[in-house]
């Protein structure tokens, strides 16, 4: 036979993109299996990273490379997974191909169709934050380098197919099925973000200057909608005061999940950290219920932003935000120590912290697959401590966040975790 | 016409060549003033190649890399801070404004902040005015003297004293020893001091045979430096006594060994 | 100068990109210029030089005239360099002579408004290109071969973990041990978190696993005593009851886990025999309700102190060590549930229940009945004995705002893992590096954390840092992925660009050895520098910091690299 043993990896955040790179590397045939037009994840979205403050699409980005070059990776990008047949060793999958509307061979991802189209869409890599148009490549280092027509706001004014001097747009493009034989399943989708607005008291989106975590990431990052200048949302005011709140919907303080996020500790504290950077003159609060700081020199990072940087940490739960007529906020918490009732006022920006959650397409998926997930949405795995990664099913593996939440050397180890099991057990069957 | 700056940047291939390209695909413009090359790392750029630059006529020279602690070879950009900070010295002695030169750190997000910094130090340059070695009719003297500061940067001594830097300051020498920074900086200065005036004076020797109190006169040191640092020379195998006129003795530099 | 066999004849190909470059720069001028530069025997301009035309008429050109050399003016070579080296390749040319021109991003897309000037621009960036590429030389990829053996040092769960699924995979295993038994930390301790297993039984599970697998050597009471040696080819020597053992290694893996702290002098641990560390209780908890019972009579009340020791002001125990809460809750449950009247009290400052299951452990241990009582770092709580020998514990509970005095049978102090205090003798023989906080230091704390910057050597588990076994074990697995790449592959191909030691010049003096992050260079038995090429990533930092200049990067010569600043200055290329 000769052939290479394959394997498919489903998500292409650095989790997925992690246990590819480590099975091709060896010689594995990888399928990397992602929905949305490219790979990168939520790590690509992030301005900074804790607790080096590592720029993350820097040191993303040459990965993203080198999967989209390896020989042994085939990247199936805006793809879904319809179907799943056979076991371990000789797993039958049916992928769908989403059409792009653009030819990924012929378009070499310049961007003019892009200037060409009149429609103007909320970008969603930015958090909505910044505009796309409806012919886009999601950011400038996405991979593939490759223009997708997103057809539910594309007029079909043809004005892209006409500028394209590749001629690489296709608007006849159809949805293709593709079949593979792989030996064994890799699952790595990620996470997603609980949307505050059911916490009607921190007015998340009817207050302008409410932003959430993730979107201020983007709003921060230099390649952000705002070219990571640091101002309020409102109104473009540069910000004096600065709040986060941590714990939004986690940890069963009364809405969203009963778990603990496991980041947001962190995130917040780097977060807090970039703005003095950008700013030193900013006060920054956190809200938090408990310093989770459990990492490799987490404790040391936070310690810093509070001597150096003088982050001020406040222990306690904010109860309500209100707006003024300045479109400037006003926190109601109680402090847990002093316990008293008590206001931060004139703050101008408020970081949400929000539960992140697991991704709502894990149940579909796990339908297709058949194994099984937890009582919180995570795909569940033999045994917490000494298995990890394997599912409930042989030759299904998980990794990264969708496992339980962690952060991204966690993330990384796991993946690697994955790709040896599913190596292993691969050189098992095939003797 | 106005001036236009020649600016020559060395790039690091994975954070500020990226920025580079960043700038492009988000169509920042920006001074059509700057020549970049790509180098791996900013670690890569040799003192020696910054000089050969300003040598040549460059009215900047722009080095970029990754921010501290981002570096795609974890360490490389520590290295070309150190080398700068020689750098910047030592050019000020050769009469060229060290402004000229310049260090930034520029990630690959930071398309904007790329395109800002090369229209900043454009505006520099042309504040600047043209560099005194560009152009048809170069200043001879400070020609010489950046010719003098090469050999001085492609000798061993300030060389392994850079590379060395790290080393004493954060871990401690031979002995386990720390040496402070102010400790280091203050035998680095003296060091690009000596060896600048040491190579200065070879290639004014190379020209014509001096005694020691016309080198004294000409570089306007006292005759008990110059010819502490003629012995220097002569243990080095670059100077030797040419002839003695009455009773002074003329100095004429050597050929040495060329690489 | 470099020694040139050949005369270089050099084609330009200059691309449109559509209007990318064509819409701003003016393409045919810049090909007439191009054919005006010194070596150039060919330039054409193509609509996009990077399809599959584009592709064919470069083939066709190094064919038609004989080029020996090619430089594309068009995008950036981060994401289009593999794609033209390709096509050289293709052609019969070695990839290396190729040389892009970057006209698009620093070029045409950031002069939009000033096209006279872009194309007098483009122009001087082909010049550049062509004046490095005429200097370029010819580069291969060096291979090595590698062992497909590998050492794990450390017999705890996290090296037992790695040792299987290598072993597993078909790799022959060596697992250096330096106590008598494996187990490591979990031979001391009772249950497990948060699944409630006993840890005995779990290890002699995996001891049994481990020594019957025929792939894998077992060498315990065993120490490493010398590494030599680099990726794919370490010799290593282990000193094994007076015996040398010499062994051919492809890579290592440290798993060596760490130790507890002994807080001496703090909570009055030392002086007071019902002051004890977790470890202690779990050791004492193994021998069953009768064995608290024998020491303790029995326990009414007891008091666990979270952080001590830890998550102080300053390194090297500035670190919270990220268990100690989730053994507190287990340790209290198991005596809540012997002793089911007993009041157990956790003083803690911050839960770090983090995650899914622990928040949910905490939960369950608040139903259970046990006591969170939650302390500031400025007010720690103050433990003294009382005449009748119990102990007291005076304690400010932060957030009710009152003074608790809690007479107690037993008072347990959650201190960190600390790494071994040896640590640093294994670390200097495998030239690894240790952080701050004593422990090993990984390559790259966001994206290779379970790497050493030293290629072949991989750490995981509690050597890196506090962790629980479902943690430990997954980086176990993880170093399993990491250290059969290079095994799996057998032969590493490693990069061109790398850089080359003029033995003539090196004075042996050391410098480079200590620059490069890599260890890619060591001394010979001369004591002269040697470049291990499959270690090198080619950053340069030590050729330009070579006090000798001894040292050149293949392909960022500097001779190549001066081609290009005199191009740029000097009007007419020499
Ligand atoms: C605001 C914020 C800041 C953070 N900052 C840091 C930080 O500084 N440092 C740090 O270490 N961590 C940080 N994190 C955490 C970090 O983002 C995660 O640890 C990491 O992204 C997890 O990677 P992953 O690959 O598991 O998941 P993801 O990055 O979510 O990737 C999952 C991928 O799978 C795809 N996918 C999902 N479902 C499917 C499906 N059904 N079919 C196909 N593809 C699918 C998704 O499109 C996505 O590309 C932060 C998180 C947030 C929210
Ligand atoms: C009080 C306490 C309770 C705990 N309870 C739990 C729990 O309930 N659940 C849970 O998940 N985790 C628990 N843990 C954590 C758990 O013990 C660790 O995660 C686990 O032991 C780590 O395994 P390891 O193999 O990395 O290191 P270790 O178990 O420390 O093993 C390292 C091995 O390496 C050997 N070694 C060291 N140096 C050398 C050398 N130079 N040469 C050769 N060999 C060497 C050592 O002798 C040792 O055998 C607890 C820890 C403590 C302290
Ligand atoms: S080029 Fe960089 S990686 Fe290679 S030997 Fe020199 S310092 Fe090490």
């Amino acid at each position: 036979m000769g052939e290479k043993a394959s394997v498919l990896v489903i998500g292409g955040g650095i989790a997925g993109i992690q246990a590819s790179l480590d099975l091709a590397g060896r010689g594995f045939q990888v399928y990397l299996l992602e929905e949305s037009p490219t790979i990168g994840g939520r790590m690509a979205q992030l301005d900074k990273t804790f607790p080096t403050m590592d720029c993350s699409i820097c040191i993303l980005a040459p990965k993203m490379m080198e999967c989209y070059r390896h020989p042994n990776i085939k990247l199936l990008t805006y793809c879904e997974l319809k179907e799943v047949k056979g076991i371990v060793g000789d797993f039958n999958v049916k992928v769908l191909q989403k059409p792009r509307y653009v030819d990924e061979v012929k378009c070499t991802g310049c961007g003019v169709c892009a200037e060409h189209c009149p429609i103007e869409v909320p970008n969603e890599f930015d958090m909505a934050l910044g505009i796309r148009k409806a012919i886009y490549m999601p950011m400038p280092q996405a991979v593939p380098r490759c223009m997708t027509i997103d057809k539910e706001n594309c007029i079909k004014c043809g004005l892209c197919a006409k500028v394209c001097r590749a001629g690489a747009v296709d608007l006849q493009q159809q949805p293709k099925e593709m079949d593979l034989n792989v030996g064994a399943i890799i699952i790595a989708t990620g996470f997603d973000q609980y949307d505050p607005r059911e916490i009607v008291e921190y007015g998340y989106k009817r207050y302008e200057n409410v932003l959430t975590a993730l979107e201020f990431e983007r709003w921060i990052c230099a390649s952000g909608p705002v070219g990571g200048h640091l101002i309020r949302p409102a109104d473009g005011i540069i910000p004096k005061r600065i709040a986060f709140i941590q714990c939004v919907g986690s940890r069963g303080l009364k809405f969203g999940s009963p778990f603990c996020s496991s980041v947001c500790c962190m995130y917040a504290t780097k977060e807090a950290l970039i703005i003095k950077m950008h700013a030193p003159d900013v006060q920054v609060y956190i809200f938090y219920n408990e310093l989770r700081a459990f990492g490799k020199g987490f404790q040391e990072f936070v310690n810093r932003a509070r001597n150096e940087y003088e982050v001020k940490y406040i222990r306690g739960r904010p109860g309500e935000i209100k707006e003024d007529p300045k479109k400037s906020l006003t926190i109601w918490y109680d402090d847990t120590f002093t316990r008293e009732i008590k206001s931060l006022t004139d703050v101008d920006l408020v970081v949400l912290c929000p539960a992140l959650i697991p991704r709502e397409g894990n149940k579909r998926l796990a339908e297709i697959i058949g194994v099984e997930l937890d009582e919180y949405g995570f795909f569940k795995v033999k045994h917490p401590l000494f298995a990890p990664v394997d599912t409930t099913i042989p030759g299904v593996f998980v990794c990264g966040y969708c496992q339980s939440p962690k952060d991204i050397p966690d993330s990384v180890a796991q993946a690697s975790a994955a790709a040896a099991r599913a190596a292993e057990m691969l050189a098992q069957v095939r003797r | 016409m106005t001036f236009e700056p020649t600016i020559i940047a060395f790039l690091c291939n994975w954070c500020s060549y990226a920025g580079a390209d960043l700038a492009g695909v988000s169509r920042f413009s920006y001074p059509t003033s700057i020549r970049a090359i790509r180098v791996m790392c900013s670690g890569r750029v040799d003192p020696a190649l910054v000089l050969e630059a300003f040598i040549n006529g460059a009215d900047g020279v722009f080095v970029m890399g990754c921010h501290l602690g981002d570096c795609h070879y974890l360490i490389g950009n520590f290295y070309a801070q150190r080398k700068i900070k020689m750098l910047k010295k030592l050019i000020a002695l050769t009469g060229l404004e060290p402004e000229r030169l310049r260090l930034e750190w520029v990630s690959a997000s930071e398309g904007a902040r790329f395109a800002e910094l090369v229209k900043d130090f454009t505006n520099q340059m042309k504040a600047l005015g043209p560099s005194p070695v560009a152009g048809e009719k170069p200043d001879p003297n400070i020609l010489e003297n950046l010719l003098a500061a090469k050999a001085a940067v492609e000798d061993f001594r300030l060389r392994v004293l850079v590379g060395r830097e790290g080393e004493m300051v954060d871990e401690g020498n031979v002995y386990g020893e720390k040496v402070s920074q102010e400790e280091f900086d203050e035998i680095m200065d003296e060091a690009i001091a000596a060896e600048y005036i040491r190579n200065k004076m070879y290639i004014m020797l190379k020209k014509v045979p001096q005694s020691v109190k016309e080198l004294s006169k000409r570089l306007n040191i006292d005759p008990r430096n110059v010819l502490r640092h003629i012995v220097i020379l002569r243990q080095r195998g670059m100077v030797a006594m040419a002839k003695v006129e009455g009773t002074t003795p003329l100095w004429a530099a050597l050929e040495v060994g060329g690489r | 100068m470099a020694q040139q066999k050949e005369k270089p004849r050099v084609g330009v190909f200059v691309c449109h990109c559509g209007i990318n470059i064509g819409g701003f720069v003016n393409v045919p001028q810049v090909v007439r210029y191009a054919r005006t530069l010194p070596n150039v025997v060919h330039a054409e301009e193509n609509i996009y030089t990077c399809s599959a035309e584009g592709i064919a008429s470069i083939k066709e050109a190094i064919k038609e005239h004989d080029l020996n050399r090619v430089v594309v003016a068009s995008c950036t070579p981060r994401t289009h360099e593999p794609l033209f080296r390709g096509a050289c390749a293709d052609a019969g040319l070695n990839p290396y002579l190729f040389e892009l021109a970057n006209i698009r991003e620093h070029c045409s897309w950031v002069h939009m408004r000033e096209p006279d000037k872009a194309t007098e621009k483009a122009k001087d960036l082909v010049r550049m290109a062509v004046a490095r590429v005429s200097l370029l030389e010819p580069q291969e990829e060096p291979e090595i071969d590698v062992m497909p053996t590998a050492l794990v040092i450390g017999g705890g769960i996290s090296g037992m973990t790695s040792a299987l699924c290598l072993a597993g995979q078909g790799f022959k295993v060596y697992l250096v041990e330096r106590k008598p038994e494996l187990g490591g930390m979990l031979k001391k301790i009772y249950r497990l978190y948060p699944t409630g297993e006993e840890a005995s039984r779990v290890i002699g599970d995996y001891v049994n696993a481990v020594m019957g697998h025929k792939n894998i050597v077992v060498l315990t009471s065993a120490n490493i005593k010398d590494v030599k040696g680099y990726i794919g080819n370490f010799e290593v020597t282990v000193l094994k009851e007076g015996e040398e053992i010499k062994l051919k290694i492809g890579t290592i893996i440290v798993a060596t886990g760490a130790i507890e702290f002994k807080p001496v002098g703090l909570y009055g641990y030392g002086r007071y025999d019902r002051v004890l560390t977790q470890v202690e209780l779990e050791e004492i908890l193994k021998g069953g309700k009768s064995a608290i019972d024998k020491r303790f009579f029995k326990l009414q009340r007891v008091v666990m102190i979270q952080c001590v020791g830890s998550r102080e002001e300053r390194p090297p125990r500035a670190y919270c060590s990220r268990i100690c809460c989730m053994v507190a809750i287990k340790n209290a449950m198991i005596i809540k549930e012997w002793y089911p009247d007993s009041d157990v009290y956790v003083v803690y400052q911050d839960m770090q229940t983090y995650g899914k299951e622990y928040e949910e452990y905490h939960r369950r241990a608040r139903e259970a009945g046990i006591r969170f009582v939650s302390y500031t770092k400025g007010s720690p709580p103050e433990v003294t004995a009382l005449p009748n020998g119990r102990l007291k514990v005076v304690v400010y509970h932060a957030l009710l705002g009152i003074r608790r005095e809690l007479d107690c049978d037993l008072v347990v102090l959650s201190t960190p893992l600390i790494p071994y205090e040896d640590a640093k003798e294994l670390s200097k023989m495998l030239k690894v590096p240790l952080g701050q906080d004593g422990f090993f230091f990984e390559a790259h704390v966001k994206l290779r954390p379970i790497d050493f910057a030293t290629d072949g050597i991989y750490v995981c588990g509690t050597a890196h840092s506090p962790k629980d076994v479902g943690e430990s074990v997954s980086q176990a697995l993880g170093v399993a992925s990491r250290a059969a790449i290079p095994m799996a592959v057998k032969r590493l191909r490693a990069e061109a660009i790398t850089s080359v030691v003029d033995e003539s010049l090196c004075s042996g003096c050391g410098t480079c050895i200590r620059i490069c992050p890599y260890g890619a260079i060591q001394k010979d038995e001369r004591g002269i520098a040697k470049v291990i090429e499959v270690m090198c990533k080619g950053c340069g930092t030590c050729g330009a910091s070579c006090p000798e200049r001894a040292i050149s990067m293949r392909h960022f010569k500097d001779e190549q690299i001066i081609a290009q600043i005199h191009a740029i200055l000097r009007r007419v290329a020499a």
